[in-house]
């Protein structure tokens, strides 16, 4: 295993590749599925000192389940994330933000993984990930380190993975039987947009689907980093759906941004934006709420 | 810079290939320029635009963002693996009956996305055909005659998988 100028490794099994990455973890690149990476590197290639290719660990190609949680390797695609019944049926936004991501094209080939560590602050599937509370496993040769998805994140396309790390799986803890969520993406097209800005929101009930317990809301595309609005939670936990107030709460989602002008949007048009799109989750999911609560005739 | 050349094998259009790549070629690159298959076009280069769209693994991809050793070990379809000697492929067919081909440089890629979308969902509405080529760019057409053109190719396809099983019957 020389590292000569340009080398190509393509291992088949995890050791292998933490063994690599702890030689020439800073030197050379990990790629997945490549729709981030070739789009940044597009014209200078050979910028690359080398690579370290994912695509034979089939071990980062699965989704498990198991009586407390779901494990996504982090070589799952898009399109395998948008049409995994088991992710349709605990996990039904990240499904849907998988769903809205790019292009067939870029679905086909774009992983879970990759959307991750590229950390874009409009990195589609994160504030999803975020609000289910996903934990990321991320491995080197001499440690496991699992870690709460938003301490991962530390500005635009910047992280806590050292150089000898790799991303191996990302774990959701399964939802509670009343569990609620909703996902908004702005974005200038339909088809192969960056967002402008999203909001994903998940609300946990009690067992007798009467008091909020648990509540997440995170946005993306509005900070350096994917964002929870944490005092949210403490506007919501305790409560009946009956003695919060929407508007109220979308205001506060408004104050806590700080977005910044960009090509996509103005800071203005942006908290604007969300304070609409909050009020626009907390009703779809107060009406699936109210829908399961109704007496079915 | 020395690059490290190393050997892929594939199939591609139901031929296997051996061929001698770098790690910094794209499989787009090794397609026309290694191949010669040339009917895979190259638009944005950053997978925005479908026009070097290729079928992969059973799968729609753009080839501008794969690196040639990916595909080691891949099937690959690309246009020239359409229809036979002489006779195209209906989706091609419905193409030229209904104008759907104005520079023609879209086309490859979008004929590939409308074979894909029928194999996966034989009778799509016009919005699952507008998903199925949302990421095929047409600065020509306006994308209706496109969007025609695969309603025309998911009737004749069903018509013909009719008559083969009337055959079939027959028989």
């Amino acid at each position: 295993m020389k590292n000569q100028e340009g080398q190509y490794f393509s291992p088949q099994q995890i050791p292998e590749a933490l063994e690599i990455l702890s030689k020439y973890g800073k030197e050379i690149k990990i790629i997945a599925g490549g729709s981030d990476l070739l789009v940044q590197y597009h014209d200078r290639l050979y910028e690359i000192a080398g690579w370290l290719d994912l695509k034979n660990l089939t071990e980062l190609k699965k989704i498990e389940l198991n009586s407390s949680e779901v494990s996504i390797g982090a070589m799952i695609t898009h399109s395998q994330l948008e049409k995994s019944p088991q992710i349709k049926n605990y996990f039904p936004i990240l499904s849907r933000a998988a769903a809205e991501i790019g292009s067939p094209q870029i679905r086909n080939r774009g992983t879970i993984g990759g959307n991750i560590v590229n950390a874009s602050p409009a990195g589609d599937l994160l504030s999803p990930l975020i609000a289910y509370e996903a934990k990321l496993v991320l491995l080197s040769s001499d440690e496991k380190n699992i870690i709460p998805a938003e301490q991962f994140f530390t500005g635009p396309k910047k992280t806590i993975l050292k150089p000898n790390q790799l991303l191996t799986q990302i774990i959701l803890p399964l939802p509670p039987q009343n569990c609620y969520s909703s996902w908004v993406k702005v974005g200038k097209r339909k088809a192969l947009a960056i967002s402008t800005i999203a909001l994903a929101m998940v609300v946990k009930m009690s067992e007798d689907n009467q008091i909020i317990q648990g509540a997440k809301v995170c946005l993306s595309s509005i900070a350096p980093t994917p964002l929870e609005i944490k005092e949210v939670r403490e506007e919501m936990i305790g409560k009946t759906f009956s003695q919060v107030n929407f508007t109220k709460l979308a205001q506060l989602v408004e104050d806590k941004i700080s977005p910044i002008d960009d090509i996509r949007g103005t800071k203005e048009y942006r908290k604007e934006v969300a304070r609409r799109i909050m009020i626009h989750c907390l009703e779809e999911i107060y009406s699936c709420w109210r829908d399961k609560c109704l007496p079915i005739n | 810079m020395s690059t490290h050349k190393l050997t892929i094998e594939f199939i591609i259009n139901g031929q296997k290939r051996k061929i001698e790549t770098t790690p910094f070629t794209r499989l787009l690159d090794l397609i026309r320029d290694d191949l010669h298959l040339t009917g895979t076009k190259e638009g944005c280069g950053k997978g925005e635009c479908g026009a070097c769209t290729i079928i992969m693994n059973h799968q729609l991809v753009a080839s501008c963002l794969v690196l040639a050793p990916q595909a080691d070990g891949a099937e690959i379809i690309t246009i020239e693996g359409l229809g036979e000697k002489g006779k195209l492929d209906p989706i091609q067919e419905a193409f030229i009956e209904t104008g759907a081909v104005q520079c023609g440089f879209c086309t490859p890629g979008m004929v590939l996305a409308a074979k894909k979308l029928l194999e996966e969902n034989p009778h799509p509405n016009i919005e699952e055909i507008k998903r199925g080529i949302s990421g095929n760019l047409c600065r020509c057409t306006g994308y209706k005659k496109i969007i025609e053109a695969i309603n025309l190719a998911a009737k004749r396809l069903t018509q013909q998988l009719e008559e083969e099983k009337g055959k079939e019957k027959n028989v």
